[in-house]
C-alpha cells in the first residue's frame, strides 16, 4: 500500500495524534486553558471522520496493522466515550497544567485504537502501553492531594510489572510461533499464524498464561485486582470514570485478538483457568464492594465484578453463532459501552459536587442530595440501576446477551456445562451487587440532608453526566442500533473460525477425550484430517 | 557442551524470577524500578535468543527487543516523575510510608 493509502485509513488516529500535540503546545502558553475545547474538537473530528470514513474493511493487510469490521467498531465507541470522558474532565486539572492532562487522555484513547487495528504483537504491545503509560500520569496530574501521588506510584509499579511480564509471555508467543504476526491473508481466507498445526505446544502454553496475566491486570481480574480499590480512591472522579473504561476496553480488545489467533479454541488448562478467574473476579469484586463505605472504592469493586460479567463472554467466545443472544464477543462489545458509559456517569456525578473543600467520596457526602440536586440525582440512579443490570436501562440488556450466549453454546462444546454453571454464578452476583448499588440509591434519596454539598465544574461536567445516563434509557428502548453494529463487527471473527484450522483442532481435541475403545477408527479420522489440513 | 536454546531460556527465565523477587523485597521504590527492568531484559533475552534459534532470516525479534528496549526507557523517564511526585508528598520514597489508602 502506498503512503498515501496509510494516511486515509489511519486519519482518525492522525487526527489524535496531531491534537495530543497542539494540546501539549498550548499547555505552555498562557492560553492553556484552551486546551479543554481542543481536546473536544479532536476526539469529536475524529469521530465524524472515523464514520464517515469509507476504507474497504478487513480486504488487506498492512504490514504490522489490519483494519478488520472490529477496528471499526471499536473506533466508534472508544472516540464517542472519549469525548464525554474529555467534558467530564474538563475542569478538573489545575488551569497550567490542562494541556499535559488533555494529551495524555488523547494519546490514551490513540492506544486503544491502535489496539483494535493491531495485527503484530509489537504493534499490540506497544499500543497497550500507550494507553497505560498517559494513565499513570492522568493519575498522578489529577489532583493536589498525597493520595493522588501515592495512587500514582502502586498504580505504575504494578502497570509495569505487568506490562514486564506481557512482554515475557509475548516472548514465548514468538519462540512458539515463529513470527509476531497475528493473522495473514493467504488467498481469500484468513489464516491465524499462532495455530499453524493445530497443537499447542509447551511455549505456546507458558506464553499464552503470561500473556493472559499481563492482560488481567488492564482488565483488573482477579488476581492483579489488588490495585483498582487504591487508586480509584487516590485518583480525582472524572479520571478514575476514564480508568474503568479504557484500560479494560484495550485489554478486552488484545484478548479477542490472541484468542482469535487461537481460532477460539482453547486448551482446556486455559479454559479452565479462565473459568476459575471470570468466577473469582465477579465474586471476590461484589462481595469486597458489600464492605465499602466510600463510594469510589465501592465503585472500584464494582469495576472488578463488571469484568468479571465480561470474562464470562470471552469464555463463550464467538462460536455458538452470531447476534450478541447467542455470540459471546458480541455480547462482550456491547455491553463494554455500556458499562462504559455508565460507570462514567457514576464517577461523573461525584466530580459535580465538593464537600467542605474536598471531593464528595462517602456515602454519608451523598446524602439527600436528590432535595438539592434533582436532575443529577436521577442521571446518577438511573447509572447505578444500569450497573445494577435492572430494567429499563441498557445494563439489563448487557447482562441478558452476556448470560444468554453462554446457555446458547452448543451440547457438544468442552465447556458446555461449566459455562452455564459459570452464568449461573453471574445471575448470583448480580443479586449481591444490587445490595450495595441500592445503598448508594438510598442515600441518595432517603439519605440525611448535607448542607455543604456545592456544585462545582461547571456545564461541560454537567452534559458529560446528561450523555452518559440518558442513552441508557435509550439504548434499552431501541437496541437495534448497537446490536446491528456489533454483529457486522463479529464478521471477521466468524469468517476466520470457519476456516480449516478449527476443524483440526476440534477433531484432534475430540480424539483427547474420546473413551479408548471407540478411539482407534477416530484417531485415524483425525489424523487424516490433520494431514489434509497442514498438507493440502 | 555446546550452548542452545535452552540455556538462554533458562537465563532469561532466572532474570525473570530474580526481578519478581527484587519487586516483592525492595521497598524503595528506585530498587523496584530495577525489579521491573530486570523482568523486561529477560524478556529481551528470550526475544533475542528465539530469533537467533529459530532459523536464518529472522528479525522479528530483533525488532521487538529494541522496541522493548524504547518502552523500558519511557518507564524508567515516567517512574523517576512519579517517584519526584512523592517525594514532595512524603520526603521519602520508601514505599512502605506510603499507606494513606487503606480500606
Amino acid at each position: 500500500m502506498i503512503w498515501n493509502d496509510w494516511l486515509v485509513a489511519l486519519a482518525p488516529e492522525w487526527i489524535l495524534l496531531v491534537g495530543a500535540c497542539l494540546s501539549l503546545a498550548v499547555g505552555v502558553t498562557r492560553v492553556s486553558k484552551w486546551a479543554s475545547p481542543i481536546a473536544l474538537a479532536t476526539v469529536v473530528a475524529a469521530l465524524i471522520v472515523a464514520i464517515r470514513l469509507d476504507v474497504p474493511r478487513n480486504g488487506d493487510v498492512l504490514p504490522g496493522l489490519w483494519l478488520t469490521s472490529l477496528t471499526f467498531y471499536v473506533r466508534w465507541i472508544t472516540l464517542g466515550l472519549g469525548s464525554l470522558i474529555v467534558l467530564v474532565n474538563w475542569h478538573q486539572p489545575a488551569a497550567n497544567e490542562r494541556g499535559e492532562y488533555m494529551s495524555m487522555i488523547l494519546f490514551s484513547l490513540l492506544g486503544v485504537l491502535l489496539t483494535a487495528s493491531a495485527n503484530d504483537l509489537v504493534v499490540l504491545f506497544l499500543a497497550i502501553e500507550l494507553v497505560s503509560i498517559p494513565t499513570y500520569v492522568l493519575v498522578a496530574l489529577s489532583r493536589e492531594d498525597a493520595r493522588a501521588s501515592e495512587a500514582a506510584v502502586k498504580y505504575f509499579f504494578l502497570g509495569a510489572l505487568s506490562a514486564a511480564i506481557l512482554a515475557y509471555g509475548i516472548s514465548f508467543l514468538y519462540g512458539a510461533a515463529g513470527t509476531t504476526t497475528i493473522h495473514r491473508l493467504v488467498g481469500d481466507t484468513v489464516q491465524s499464524t499462532l495455530r499453524t498445526n493445530g497443537a499447542i505446544g509447551v511455549p505456546m502454553l507458558i506464553g499464552l498464561i503470561l500473556v493472559f496475566a499481563g492482560l488481567s491486570f488492564k482488565v483488573a481480574a482477579v488476581p492483579f485486582h489488588a490495585y483498582a480499590a487504591d487508586v480509584y480512591e487516590g485518583a480525582a472522579s472524572p479520571v478514575t470514570g476514564m480508568l474503568g473504561f479504557v484500560p479494560k476496553l484495550a485489554g478486552f480488545v488484545a484478548l479477542c485478538k490472541i484468542l482469535t489467533a487461537l481460532d477460539w479454541n482453547l486448551p482446556s488448562e486455559v479454559n479452565w483457568m479462565l473459568w476459575i478467574v471470570a468466577a473469582a473476579t465477579m465474586t471476590v469484586g461484589n462481595v469486597l464492594a458489600l464492605l465499602q463505605k466510600n463510594v469510589k472504592r465501592m465503585l472500584a469493586y464494582s469495576s472488578i465484578a463488571h469484568t468479571g460479567y465480561m470474562l464470562i463472554a470471552v469464555l463463550v467466545g464467538p462460536v455458538a453463532g452470531q447476534g450478541p443472544m447467542r455470540d459471546g464477543v458480541a455480547a462482550l462489545l456491547f455491553y463494554i459501552v455500556v458499562y462504559g458509559a455508565m460507570n462514567l456517569g457514576a464517577f461523573a456525578l461525584l466530580a459535580c459536587f465538593k464537600t467542605n473543600g474536598r471531593d464528595v467520596e462517602t456515602l454519608d457526602d451523598l446524602g439527600g442530595l436528590a432535595r438539592r440536586a434533582p436532575a443529577s440525582a436521577l442521571a446518577l440512579a438511573i447509572c447505578i440501576f444500569s450497573l445494577m443490570g435492572f430494567p429499563p436501562t441498557a445494563g439489563f440488556l448487557g447482562k441478558l446477551y452476556i448470560f444468554s450466549s453462554a446457555f446458547s453454546l452448543q451440547p457438544n462444546h468442552p465447556m458446555h456445562g461449566p459455562l452455564i454453571a459459570l452464568a449461573i454464578i453471574g445471575v448470583a452476583n448480580t443479586v449481591i451487587g444490587a445490595a450495595y448499588y441500592l445503598r448508594i440509591v438510598a442515600a441518595v434519596y432517603m439519605g440525611g440532608e448535607t448542607d455543604t454539598a456545592t456544585p462545582v465544574g461547571g456545564r461541560p461536567v454537567r452534559w458529560g453526566l446528561a450523555l452518559c445516563s440518558l442513552p441508557l434509557l435509550v439504548l434499552f428502548a431501541w437496541p437495534t442500533g448497537l446490536t446491528t453494529q456489533v454483529r457486522t463487527a463479529t464478521t471477521i471473527l466468524h469468517h476466520s473460525i470457519r476456516t480449516g484450522s478449527r476443524r483440526v483442532a476440534a477433531a484432534i481435541d475430540s480424539v483427547r477425550t474420546a473413551p479408548t475403545d471407540v478411539a482407534p477408527a477416530t484417531v485415524s479420522q483425525a489424523a487424516a484430517t490433520y494431514e489434509h489440513h497442514a498438507n493440502p | 557442551m555446546t550452548i542452545g536454546l535452552t540455556h538462554y531460556l533458562v537465563v532469561a527465565a532466572v532474570l525473570f524470577a530474580a526481578g519478581l523477587f527484587t519487586m516483592m523485597t525492595k521497598r524503595n521504590a528506585i530498587g523496584i524500578l530495577i525489579g521491573v527492568e530486570l523482568v523486561l531484559n529477560s524478556a529481551n533475552v528470550n526475544l533475542v535468543a528465539f530469533d537467533r534459534y529459530l532459523g536464518p532470516g529472522r528479525l522479528d525479534g530483533q525488532i521487538t527487543a529494541l522496541f522493548v528496549i524504547v518502552l523500558a526507557a519511557a518507564e524508567a523517564a515516567l517512574a523517576v516523575g512519579i517517584c519526584i511526585n512523592v517525594y514532595k508528598n512524603l520526603s521519602t520514597v520508601d514505599v512502605d510510608t506510603a499507606t494513606r489508602l487503606q480500606g
